[in-house]
């Protein structure tokens, strides 16, 4: 703990409320009573209720949440699978730089490349088999390429903490593979595993690009149907969704942070 | 493991339970805003007891992409503007219609039955047609002002904040037509000419940029812009609930007159559905229902009698012989859309 | 591995193909083969040479460039505060950081339209000082764009940045401070190195997506002030050329490259994340 110069603190200060403003506002005008203008109207939960009833919005959200889980569940077992692998194979050392650096791809290439490409992709194995239209199907398969690496490299540092004693010992014991596996690693490794499956997940109902790219018409996600819906022009019923967005992304936060904690 | 097999299958489950109801289901792809999206869905299904699942889209430009990015089996009903209908005939993403199935054809007007870009109905059947102009806030700019384009690239004109139309062809044209030249040119100079226009004007501040569709519409009716390049129904909607301060106005220079048909996609899941949509469309007292709403104007000729009398009075919905002069039809340049398309990322990109 | 393989590696291999291949004139793809996208890219167009193309890629690793710096000169400050937290109530600070980070971008970016609408002070301080006309929104234009970007990025820079803020040893800096150090060597040869293994991956995990970003410019530059990510997403969208769109891909594709191996040259043993 130390002191700090009061221009330090207002820095900080301001550098949060830079962050916080713009978010509040959209809960603000999520209850006010007026459609058009910022003029404050009196307070109502109108816009609330006609989200509630609006089917489009609703099924979007399915989508967002259908496609995350099942991404994340795919992304997780693979992920785990090639983190495991690659630490615990006797690759070549050649072998091993290249494939870190196919992991770490989709990771630090901007995502509208790989977006770029996919559409380009999809649509040439459109031309062989028709599964490959744009919808839910394609963002999953686009997703879990993404979340993989990011599952992946979270559990190989928490490979990396855990170390080979652990192992060692227990193949000292005559513990065989399969065994070794079930018992010993993958409880250790739980924690990484599901911060990288959380990882994943976030990721995964937050992404916007990749989606865009990939959406069919029944495959809408929260995100694109916000975006189409501002270029519109914004309605209060919007406002609405984007706060209720917001509540549960902070409650989802809130919940894993105690999660972990224990 | 077993826990995630029996959640994985669970899901597979319910995607393929989706995937059967389809034969109930009729999918539009449609401009947003272009009918009640709330209460003719719900007809329909009264009438046919097919459920209506609507996506929407800003231009047409959009559409195709979307289509050609794999839509075309992912769409009953799809609504494009008569220019690029025949590069969709060629592409081969449309199917012809069945006109057993649609016993109302007779209902359309003459001349919609026999139009330059689908002689005879083979692919499309009229849904409705109208202008493009200029929406403004009569307590911004005065109705003297808005009578010319120049409002808008004039830059010694300040109109407040305007938006343009995010539509490549639509708006290169009316710049052709502001600059004296054809609508429809294709001639090198003349596009960069126009091109020049266009980012001068994007550049000033009070140009909000590009927005398709309804977005300039909705920004005047908010009193977020002064003016914006519109469809005529759109503001004419907006008009009929606020007549005091909008109005709309076809420039003196003239602008674009456009159709609007219902297609069916040629890889369609449901095609009789389809057709089912177009012959109730074409019902008198649907049709009616359909401008009425919307305020743009019908090829419906048996629908006539049942439209509001305020709308055939008014040149914004029905346009007097005079406006129809300035009027052009955009046309399908074929080969030649490229160095259109190819100057409009150049006004984008500058 | 099988899987990144098939869907990542071969779908690049396939950008690398179409990018060399013509747009058909109805926006379908023909399998023509030619270097004209690329010219195109450079500024020859039919319309006369434009220096546009090359105007958009430098835009966009400006911004980003910038992007990073003024997130990085906001995060400092930040992390510093909450290291001066107690250890109890440094964990509710930095959940405010997280918040808006797990946030939807696109919910972030179009909250912008709120702030700077013309009714509230931001536009209207723009239109006392002259800058824009009264009763204008204060964007679209580089200004917002800017904001917007720097908001998105911000959690980006500070989280990587507080793990080193916070195994900062600040006896080196009062080391500095009791031999009369200015303020500025302080915190070039006391902070600065120390907290350069944060600060690097902070860097690097916002110049490199801030360049290919679209959202951001799209929704508050509007067509005004675009980036290349913008550039892309036309292409595959309205304009239907995706070869063009392919061949911007690849341009962009080489300068991430290019950072990635300047930030390698520099950082040999950094391990990422």
């Amino acid at each position: 703990m130390r002191k700090l110069h009061p221009a330090v603190t207002l820095l900080a200060m301001v550098t949060l409320a830079f962050l916080y403003i713009p978010l509040l506002a959209v809960a603000i005008f999520s209850v006010n009573a007026t459609r058009y203008g910022l003029a404050w109207r009196g307070f109502t939960l109108d816009w609330y209720v006609k989200l509630m009833h609006n089917e489009v919005i609703l099924s979007a959200a399915w989508n967002s949440l259908a496609l995350a889980v099942v991404s994340t569940v795919v992304a997780t077992i693979l992920g785990t699978a090639l983190a495991i692998g690659m630490d615990r194979f006797p690759w070549t050392k050649k072998a091993g730089t290249t494939l870190d650096l196919f992991l770490h791809l989709p990771v630090v290439v901007p995502d509208i490349i790989f977006a770029a490409a996919l559409v380009v992709a999809f649509g040439l194995l459109r031309m062989i088999s028709s599964i490959f239209e744009p919808g839910l199907l394609d963002m999953i398969i686009a997703h879990i390429t993404f979340q993989v690496s990011f599952v992946a490299l979270v559990v190989r540092s928490r490979l990396a903490s855990i170390g080979r004693d652990v192992e060692e010992a227990a193949r000292d014991l005559f513990a065989t593979t399969p065994y070794l596996l079930r018992r010993v690693l993958l409880p250790l490794l739980l924690p990484g595993i599901f911060a990288g499956a959380m990882l994943a997940f976030t990721l995964s109902l937050d992404d916007f690009v990749i989606s865009f790219f990939t959406a069919g018409p029944d495959s809408q996600t929260l995100p694109l149907f916000i975006f189409a819906a501002v270029r519109r022009g914004v309605t209060p019923e919007i406002h609405a969704l984007s706060t209720l967005v917001l509540l549960t992304t902070v409650l989802l936060i809130i919940g894993m942070e105690r999660f972990t904690r224990k | 493991m077993k826990k995630l097999t029996v959640l994985l299958v669970a899901f597979f489950i319910a995607f393929a339970g989706t995937a059967l109801a389809a034969d109930k289901v009729l999918k539009i792809f449609i401009w947003s805003e272009y009918m009640d999206e709330v209460n003719m869905p719900k007809a329909f299904e009264k009438a046919t007891g097919i459920k209506v699942k609507l996506d929407l889209y800003e231009s047409n430009e959009e559409m195709l992409a979307k289509l050609q990015a794999g839509g075309v089996s992912l769409y009953d009903i799809v609504v494009p503007s008569d220019y690029i209908m025949p590069s969709m005939i060629k592409l081969k993403l449309l199917q012809p219609l069945d006109h057993s199935k649609i016993p109302n054809l007779k209902n359309l007007a003459p001349k919609f039955r026999n139009a330059s870009f689908d002689p005879g109905n083979k692919y499309s059947v009229g849904w409705q047609w109208g202008t493009v102009g200029l929406m403004y806030r009569k307590d911004r700019i005065k109705d003297a002002d808005a009578q010319s384009w120049s409002i808008l690239f004039d830059p010694k004109k300040d109109p407040g904040p305007f938006c343009l139309l995010d539509s490549v062809r639509e708006m290169m044209g009316i710049t052709l037509r502001y600059l004296g030249h054809d609508f429809n040119s294709i001639n090198p100079k003349e596009l960069k000419a126009a091109s020049d226009v266009l980012i001068r004007t994007k550049k000033r501040t009070s140009c909000l940029g590009f927005k398709g569709g309804v977005g300039g519409k909705n920004d005047v009716v908010a009193n977020a812009a002064a003016a914006a390049i519109v469809y005529n129904g759109d503001a004419i909607q907006a008009m009929a609930e606020d007549p005091k301060h909008l109005g709309f106005v076809v420039p003196k220079e003239g602008s674009e007159i456009w159709l609007d048909s219902m297609c069916i996609p040629a890889k369609a899941p449901n095609p009789d559905a389809a057709h089912k949509w177009i012959n109730w469309i074409l019902e008198p007292k649907v049709g009616a229902s359909l401008s009425n709403y919307n305020h743009f104007a019908t090829p419906n000729q048996a629908a006539m009698p049942f439209l509001d009398k305020k709308d055939l009075a008014n040149p914004g919905v029905w346009p007097t012989p005079e406006i129809m002069k300035t009027l052009q039809f955009t046309k399908d340049l074929g080969k030649d859309t490229r160095i259109v398309d190819q100057a409009w990322t150049m006004v984008k990109s500058h | 591995m099988l899987w990144i393989l098939l869907f990542l590696v071969l779908p690049g291999l396939v950008l690398v193909v179409v990018s060399f291949a013509t747009r058909g004139s109805y926006g379908q793809l023909e399998w023509s083969f030619t270097i004209e996208n690329y010219k195109r890219l450079l500024g020859f167009s039919v319309f006369g040479w434009t220096a546009d193309y090359i105007i958009i890629l430098w835009r966009s690793v400006w911004v980003a460039f910038v992007t990073s710096l003024i997130a990085v000169i906001l995060c400092y400050p930040l992390c510093f505060f909450i290291c001066s937290r107690p250890k109890r109530t440094r964990y509710l600070w930095l959940m405010l950081v997280i918040i808006p980070f797990w946030t939807n971008m696109v919910i972030r970016t179009y909250a912008w339209f709120l702030i700077l609408a013309p009714e509230f002070p931001p536009a209207r301080l723009a239109n006392l000082l002259g800058f824009i006309p009264p009763n204008t929104p204060l964007y679209p234009n580089a200004f917002a764009v800017y904001i917007g970007m720097v908001t998105i990025f911000l959690p980006f820079v500070a989280l990587p940045l507080y793990s080193s803020v916070e195994r900062l040893d600040w006896s080196l800096v009062e080391a500095a401070q009791d031999l009369y150090a200015s303020k500025v060597r302080v915190f070039t040869q006391a902070i600065l190195p120390q907290t350069m293994p944060g600060l690097s991956v902070g860097i690097i995990l916002t110049f490199v997506p801030a360049m290919g970003m679209f959202v951001v410019p799209d929704l508050l530059g509007g067509a005004k002030y675009m980036l290349v990510g913008n550039l892309i997403e036309q292409q595959f969208g309205a304009s239907r050329d995706w070869p063009f769109g392919a061949a911007v891909s690849m341009a962009l594709m080489v300068l991430t490259m290019v950072s990635l191996y300047l930030y390698r040259r520099k950082h040999k043993d950094m391990e990422f994340v």
